[in-house]
This record gives C-alpha cells, structure tokens and sequence, in this order.
C-alpha cells in the first residue's frame, strides 16, 4: 500500500522477501523482469484456454443429447471467457496488450499446453481431456490461487470454481463410457492408452529440467514444482481411473517411492523428443491447430477493422 | 377469438393432438436446429466478446428447444426419437436454419440472428393468446431471454453498417439469407387447424407482415434494402423445411450431429438436469 508512489521499480531482492500469496498488484512497481515472467505464466496460461476450447469444440455439434449438447457448448464458451479474463490480467503487467497476444497464438509465436497440440478423434476420447487433463489442470491451478500477482490469482479464483463442473462433466462421461458395452470399455482404453503419456507429461520435464522455474517459485509466480504436482495428480486419478476399469499401461512405468512419498515416472519411457517439438510449436498436428485458429481469425478480421476504424474504405476520414 | 382452452395432453382429441404437435415440432425444431448452428461460431468470432456472446444465444435457444420437446414427450416420445433416431426428412425446422455458413461470415450471423429474433418474438406473443395450457406455462420464460437476442443483433448490426464494407456485407447477407427467412412463415400441414383451434391465433401472414413492417424499418434505417412486399411470395425459397423439404446443408448438418449417437449405438439420451417441469 505504502508504495503507490515509488518512482522507481522495486529491486528484485524487495520481490524475493515479500514475495507471498497474492502480494503484488498493479498498482505496484514491479520490476520488468517479474513482468516478464508473469506474462510469459500467464499468456501461456490463456493461449491454453483459448486452445483447448478448439479441440473439444467440434463435440458440441457431435453430442449424443441435448443436455450434453448443452454443457459441451457452455464449458467451450468458459474456456473462451477465462482466455479473455487471463489476457485482461495479463495485459495489466505492462508488457504486451491483448492484441499482440492474441496476434502471437494465430502466428505460431504462442505456447500453450502439450495436450491441446492433439486433436480428439472422437466421443471416446473426449474425457481424456475434460477428465484427465482438466483435472490436472486443477491441481496445478489450485496453486495458483496463491501465486504472488493478485490479478492472475483473481482470475483462478473464477476459473477454478467453473473448472469444477467441468471435470464434473467429464466425469459423467467417463462413467457412462466406463459401464456401457464391451466396445465402449475396449475404445475407452485405447483412448487411455494413447492419451496417458502425454497426460504424465503435462506438468513438465522433472523439476531439475525446467527452464523458468527457479526464478518464477524465487518470486511467489509459482507455487508448487511439477514433481509434487504430478504426485498430486496421480494420488487422486490413479484410483479414479481404476475405478472406471481402467488399466493403467505397463510403460511409462509409474511406481510410488515410499521413502520420498512420491510417484515416479520412468523418464526415459516418455517421448521427451515429441514433448520439445511441441513445446516449439512445431509438431504437426500441432501446427495444425494453430494454422485453424489462424485463419479463422484472419476470416473475421474485416469485422474487427469494420468496428475499430468504421469508415468508408480505406481513405481517412479525416 | 373466442376459441376453447383444449385441455391437458391425454384429453385432446384425434385432431386437436395433432395440430399441437405440428406446432410442437415446428418450434422445437426451429430453436435446435438454429441454435447447433450458432455454435458454429463458438472459438469462431471476431472478438472473444462475441464469441461468448453468440453462444450464450445458442445456448439459451437450446433450453427453449429442451421446452418444446419435452412438450412433445406429453404424447410419450422421449428425446431419442425426437432428435436422435428421427429422419433428417422428419425435421421441420425453417430452412433458414440450417444454412451453414462461409467461413468469416459474421454479417450472416448477426443479419439471421436478427431476421429469426423478430419472427420468434411476433410468434410468441402470438402464442400468449394460445387455447393449449402447456405452451402458456412456457411463454414467459422463453420471450424473458429472446429480448436479449434481439438487441445483440440489433446491436451488432448498427456497428457493422457504421462502416462501408461493414453495410456492403450485411446487404449481402440481407440478400442472400431473404428468400430462406421468409421459410419462417410457410405453413406445415396442420396450418389450418393450429390457427382455427387457436393453439396461435394469429395467421402466418398475419406475421411475416408484421415482421416485414418491424425489419425493414431497422434495417432501411441502416442503409440496407429489402424486396417490395408485394414480392415476397415469389421470393420464397424452394425449399422451406416446414414440409420436410430441405437443402443440402441440413443433410450434412444432421449426419455430423448424430454422428457420436449412431457411432455409440446409443438407443437413449442421457438426461443431466431436471425435468422442466420439476425445475
């Protein structure tokens, strides 16, 4: 509070020592190379809402009921407005506007989240992602609600409450999958089986492999390392997936380490190769995704020039 | 005016049964078949604004659809054969419907949003006066959410036509989409007997020229032209769905939205949130 009007950046060191859950805000001078890090969180964070939306869209159209219809169309519709509430949050760090951002995804500049690089082939899989994923997502976001940049962890609070009908949803149609016929079981878990690496390697290379990590945890942006939120994950959905039949695959082995109280993943039994060109925004199915969102932005960009510079033509209007 | 309240479903008789069906499915149809299309445009629209927007639209008309079929569950059908086993040709939605749309079409969305806003908002006044209890319950809550739609697409289509390719745009789709609005007013075969029983009292003329009057007053107001009226019988699409008749686009819509229902063997629908009755 007593800051409001520093003239100058607060040092880094004065972030480290304050830095705690829900500590900054924008009327704090935050030095750039918090900013920074922040937008690169949270940009990250809205470009995988907005692309995880696409992915499950097409399931609005292919429902198997109107009320599914319904909550399908409503969780694509959240997912766009937290993209939108992330931005916002973003953009109040200084560093870029919502435009450059939205600019970055459409051109491929834009990461996002492994999973939604993999179209969905069908019904079957779709609670791979609104079960599997979006619960992890959860967890990781749970953490956040303490993240040091009050605006982001504002924009979790309202995320996280909707995120939990979501998984609700996702749920539901694991379950109705999970007890139908032989071949729904069977289809189940070829989606499982395909989808289940990729899952595990959603929170991340191991801690001692993450790029941005120490400075983010040093300044209160990141609460919790990938390594305990992917035990965390597994505590709860390991059992769940059994509890639907599921059978979780021999390789990548995952086995609980008594001694650190933690699940282990064999490392080496993830394609970390595949993990990187993603994380490029190289992969080509990947690439394929972002190309959509690219030309169905620019097929509506005579709509957005119509209402920002309305006008006859090109010609000035003054 | 003086026609009889009929009574409650399992009273009606032979023919009562069936005007109120005809009209059941007409609304019904109209409200699913245009509110799947408005999804297309969910990740699709021109600013994150609009893209909630649109499908908040879609969404609410999905509820009413929820209405008008469970009304039709009165007579003992459930959804599965009401949408999920029932033959495209079955459906007797308006054409204006099921047009898909080019890609970065927003003029389309907003000029349909518009043209289909004002027909359903002349019909359900229409439908206050209505001899059949279930549809009277059901009125209000319907014309509370569809007041909405129509200033979003009003909305919209006063920022469009601010700008010059913006009007150009939207007289295309003025164009494009005239003939297939008016399919909005063509009768199914129980025309006759919904009027003279007076599950609507009013005549579909009776609405499309109030309709005519209501949207050509706004839209010439924004610099945007529509037909004489004096042309519009001839205008009328070929097609018009009220008899079962439709166009291409349909086709391809139905099979992609009963894609996931065929391919799942399913032979019910799963039902997640109450009976409207009970809501």
């Amino acid at each position: 509070m007593q800051d409001h009007y520093k003239r100058y950046s607060m040092d880094i060191e004065e972030v480290k020592q304050r830095a705690g859950p829900r500590e900054f805000g924008p009327t704090d001078d935050m030095p750039e190379e918090y900013r920074k890090a922040a937008t690169r969180m949270i940009q990250f964070h809205a470009n995988s809402e907005i692309m995880g939306a696409y992915i499950e869209r097409p399931f609005i159209r292919q429902a198997p009921s109107l009320d599914r219809k319904l909550a399908v169309s409503a969780q694509v519709q959240d997912e766009i407005g937290h993209g939108q509430l992330l931005y916002r949050a973003a953009e109040n760090l200084g560093i870029k506007t919502r435009e450059q951002m939205l600019d970055e995804l459409a051109n491929g500049e834009g990461k996002f989240l492994n999973c939604f690089h993999y179209p969905l082939d069908d019904w079957y899989e779709l609670p791979m992602i609104m079960f599997f994923v979006d619960g992890a997502a959860m967890r990781r976001q749970a953490t956040l609600k303490r993240t040091s940049w009050e605006p982001y962890a504002h924009a979790i609070d309202k995320i996280c409450f909707e995120e939990g009908f979501h998984i609700k949803h996702g749920e539901s149609i694991l379950a109705e999958l999970a007890s139908g016929t032989r071949r729904d079981q069977q289809r189940l878990q070829e989606a499982f089986d395909k989808w289940w690496p990729r899952i595990l390697q959603f929170f991340g290379p191991t801690d001692d492999q993450s790029t941005h990590s120490d400075f983010s945890s040093a300044v209160g942006l990141k609460t919790m390392g990938n390594d305990a939120l992917r035990t965390a994950f597994l505590n709860v959905y390991l059992p769940k997936a059994e509890k639907y039949g599921l059978e979780i695959p021999e390789t990548p082995a995952v086995t609980f380490n008594d001694d650190t109280n933690r699940y282990e993943v064999e490392e080496e039994d993830l394609d970390w190769d595949e993990f990187m060109q993603i994380a490029r925004n190289q992969y080509p199915q990947g690439v394929g995704q972002i190309d959509k969102r690219h030309r169905t932005q620019e097929a509506v960009e005579w709509v957005r020039d119509a209402i920002e510079n309305p006008g006859a033509g090109s010609a000035a209007a003054d | 005016m003086s026609t009889q309240r009929l009574g409650a479903p399992g009273d009606l008789s032979e023919r009562e049964r069936e005007a109120v069906e005809a009209l059941l499915y007409q609304l019904a149809d109209d409200e699913f078949v245009v509110a799947d299309r408005y999804t297309d445009w969910q990740c699709q629209g021109p600013t994150l604004e609009a893209d909630i927007a649109i499908a908040n639209i879609a969404q609410d008309e999905l509820g009413h659809a929820r209405l008008w079929y469970d009304l039709l569950e009165d007579f003992g059908y459930e959804e599965s054969e009401l949408i999920w086993e029932r033959d495209a040709a079955d459906f007797r939605h308006a054409t204006l419907c099921e047009q898909s749309f080019e890609s970065g079409d927003w003029a389309d969305a907003v000029v349909r949003s518009y043209c289909y806003d004002v027909a359903e908002f002349l019909q359900l006044e229409a439908l206050a006066e209505t001899s059949y209890p279930r549809i009277a319950d059901r009125i209000e809550k319907v014309q509370g959410e569809e007041h909405y739609h129509r200033e979003h697409a009003q909305n919209w289509l006063e920022r469009l036509c601010e700008d010059d390719d913006g009007t150009r745009r939207v007289q295309q789709a003025v164009d494009d989409l005239y003939p297939y609005a008016l399919t909005l007013f063509e009768p199914t075969a129980k025309e006759a007997d919904i009027v003279e029983l007076g599950l609507r009292p009013t005549s579909l003329d009776q609405l499309r020229s109030e309709w005519y009057d209501i949207t050509g007053a706004f839209l010439a107001g924004l610099g945007v032209s529509v037909p004489e009226e004096s042309e519009l019988d001839d205008l009328v699409a070929e097609q018009t769905g009220r008899d079962g008749d439709h166009t291409d686009d349909w086709q391809r819509q139905y099979n992609e939205l009963t894609y996931t229902y065929r391919m799942l063997d399913r032979t019910e629908a799963r039902r997640l949130m109450a009976d409207p009755d009970e809501a």
